[in-house]
């Protein structure tokens, strides 16, 4: 009899933790197995949103008295979800920009260099620029404005979106631009500006700096998809990629040899230019620029559309050209351009509040 | 006695772990499985399983969701105006994109890039009739219907979430997303780069709206854009005959005839601190030139643009 009973203990003892270790098992597998079954963009977007949501909760936990967070809250933030203070919390983080990914230092910086001047659309060109770069790792935004004097507008918005940023200006001499019309392809615009932050650079950066860099040139109302980012990051010299909707065409795009060397243009305006490619088209590794002090965009007697060969013919020549954008067949980057915005109910005096930022 | 005692204890231990995980499970089973069945739906749409706006336990879940119905058409723009889109939306938590596209069947184009978007998604169409498609009239009509009824079909009384209309050439701020969040029936907020000025607003007085800021036909209703107010989702449902209409119609009139059906001026909510603040703007995208584009197919390849 106490034989049974003994064995009756060991039974009860052994069988739970088998079911215990059994149950756990399933746990484990059955979500993923139901994952799986269901699209591949479920693991994606599961794993994405909890990943980001994550890490805001981490950092709210963090720095909770940051100031940037604090900065630019309304009093109407804490209006509803009264009840749940974590909840209030996770709004009020989400009320200014999310940030963007950590600094990861196995990866390039990528310096984008934006000129900008002041025009009514310039802070909602500016915002969809940030929503944009807010994803992409590692970014550096060198923002050069074309005026004499740092703007309260680009100076709040750099400041709220969280971006590592540069602000720069330096204003265009009025007798470069009042050769005629904005839009005269003649005067390059924007370069002055590039070549303040290219000078920038060169002053602030050491040749022998372990991490790799890459320069950009991104105008304010163009679009980038994020993989051209990723896309550059691998430049040793001088990459290039299609652009859309430039030149009169749906794109341009550099002609690629079955090697994987560019031999010229598929463009039809100045095919024969030596660098037949947008500003947005290209991107420098950051020592080249370093090694090359005197490269800089060509002020005077630049023909339109010559601009970018004025600075890429003195750091690379065709043969070292890297193409990208799977050998240049992929569009990742759209020459958009916005309307000039309509406003003749403003009149000669203006009606609106001019002290209501737009 | 104690060892009595320790052997009753160790014996089962075991069994009321077993009893928690069964529970654990059955919770997790049961709030992750019954919303999978409303995402197949019998229309064939296609989307994608967002985090569940219906599941309770989340820790989330008061966060409503923002349901954003974009219409969109082809052109040669239109990847590049939704990527954009995307860069912005992706930022947005709990938020869920209903593109209608003008056209009698999913483009390859579109669906591609939704699927690719990182954006939680349902991809609709429709067309717009020929009859429709004259200057002076409204445009999207169709579809933003199309979006309303789908809300309409697949949320329920019990679905926390904001409707608002996003036109794929604007641009948003993160912060109007959240501002929106908390609407409770319709609000409403400045749009810059309108009605011929720099901005058009409510103009409100002790937290209620009492009239309206712009330069177009200030005596409309609501003289508002598409992109300056949004809707509970609970307030749609509430009003399945709310739609934009096509018949008798004029342009610049959709956005008040539509809230005039659910809703009174006195009822508005103000947001972006009583309508001080823009933080959408009503941009445009330039035509796009394409005079040098040869007048039959001459590159070897063909590329998606």
């Amino acid at each position: 009899m106490p034989k049974r009973r003994d064995i009756l203990a060991i039974v009860l003892i052994v069988l739970p933790w088998t079911l215990l270790i059994t149950v756990w098992h399933q746990n484990a597998i059955a979500p993923l197995l139901a994952i799986r079954k269901a699209s591949h963009h479920l693991i994606k977007e599961l794993f994405i949103m909890p990943e980001r949501l994550g890490v805001r909760w981490h950092q709210l936990a963090d720095d909770g008295s940051d100031a940037r967070r604090d900065a630019g809250q309304g009093p109407d933030s804490k209006e509803y979800c009264s009840s749940d203070k974590d909840i209030v919390e996770v709004v009020r983080t989400e009320y200014v920009y999310t940030r963007p990914p950590p600094w990861s230092d196995a990866l390039p910086t990528i310096h984008v260099i934006t000129p900008t001047y002041s025009r009514p659309v310039q802070k909602a060109e500016l915002t969809r620029l940030a929503n944009t770069f807010l994803h992409v790792t590692n970014l550096h935004w060198i923002l050069v404005e074309d005026s004499q004097r740092r703007t309260a507008l680009v100076t709040r918005l750099l400041h709220e979106t969280g971006l590592n940023y540069t602000h720069l200006n330096v204003e265009t001499p009025r007798n470069y631009k009042l050769r005629g019309d904005m839009r005269d392809p003649r005067i390059p615009r924007g370069t002055m500006q590039r070549n303040l932050a290219l000078r920038w650079l060169r002053e602030t950066c050491n040749v022998n700096q372990s991490q790799p860099a890459i320069v950009y040139f991104a105008d304010d109302d163009n679009t980038y998809s994020l993989e051209v980012f990723e896309e550059m990051r691998s430049t040793r010299k001088v990459s290039v990629w299609p652009v859309a909707f430039v030149g009169g065409l749906r794109y341009e795009s550099p002609k690629v040899n079955a090697a994987g060397k560019v031999y010229g243009w598929k463009t039809v305006f100045d095919p024969h230019r030596p660098f037949a490619i947008d500003m947005a088209g290209f991107a420098v590794n950051l020592r080249l620029i370093l090694f090359k002090p005197q490269a800089y965009f060509k002020l005077r007697g630049v023909k339109g559309g010559y601009q970018e060969s004025s600075l890429l013919r003195e750091l690379v020549t065709l043969n070292d050209l890297e193409p990208k954008a799977a050998n240049c067949t992929k569009i990742l980057v759209w020459h958009t351009r916005t309307e000039k915005p309509v406003l003749v109910n403003e009149g000669k005096k203006g009606f609106t509040d001019p002290n209501l930022e737009i | 006695m104690k060892s009595l005692f320790y052997s009753r204890f160790f014996i089962l231990l075991p069994w009321v772990l077993i009893v928690i995980i069964m529970i654990d499970i059955d919770t997790k089973r049961s709030s992750s499985r019954s919303p999978a069945h409303p995402y197949f739906s019998r229309l064939g749409n296609s989307q994608r399983l967002g985090r569940a706006p219906h599941n309770g336990n989340n820790n989330h879940s008061s966060l409503p969701t923002i349901y954003a119905i974009t219409p969109t058409y082809s052109r040669a723009v239109q990847k590049a105006e939704l990527t954009r889109l995307a860069n912005t939306f992706r930022q947005v938590p709990r938020f869920h994109w209903i593109v209608v596209e003008d056209s009698n069947m999913r483009t390859e184009l579109v669906s591609r890039f939704l699927e690719r978007s990182g954006v939680p998604y349902t991809h609709l169409h429709v067309l717009t009739p020929r009859r429709y498609k004259r200057a002076g009239l409204p445009r999207a009509t169709e579809q933003r219907n199309a979006g309303l009824g789908w809300l309409r079909q697949h949320r329920s009384p019990r679905d926390f979430g904001v409707v608002f209309f996003a036109d794929d050439d604007n641009t948003y701020s993160l912060e109007l997303f959240e501002e929106m969040r908390s609407t409770r029936k319709v609000s409403v907020w400045p749009v810059g780069l309108v009605g011929g000025r720099w901005y058009e607003r409510p103009l409100v007085e002790k937290g209620r709206v009492v009239g309206w800021y712009t330069g177009w036909r200030a005596d409309r209703p609501f003289a508002i854009d598409m992109a300056g107010f949004s809707v509970n989702i609970q307030v749609i449902l509430a009003n399945p005959k709310a739609v934009f209409k096509r018949r008798g119609s004029q342009p610049g009139m959709q956005e008040s005839d539509f809230l005039k059906q659910i809703t009174k001026v006195e009822e508005l909510e103000p947001k972006a601190q009583n309508c001080t603040k823009v933080l959408v703007w009503h941009t445009r995208t330039e035509k796009v030139n394409l005079g040098n584009e040869p007048k039959h197919h001459q590159d070897t390849i063909q590329i998606e643009v």
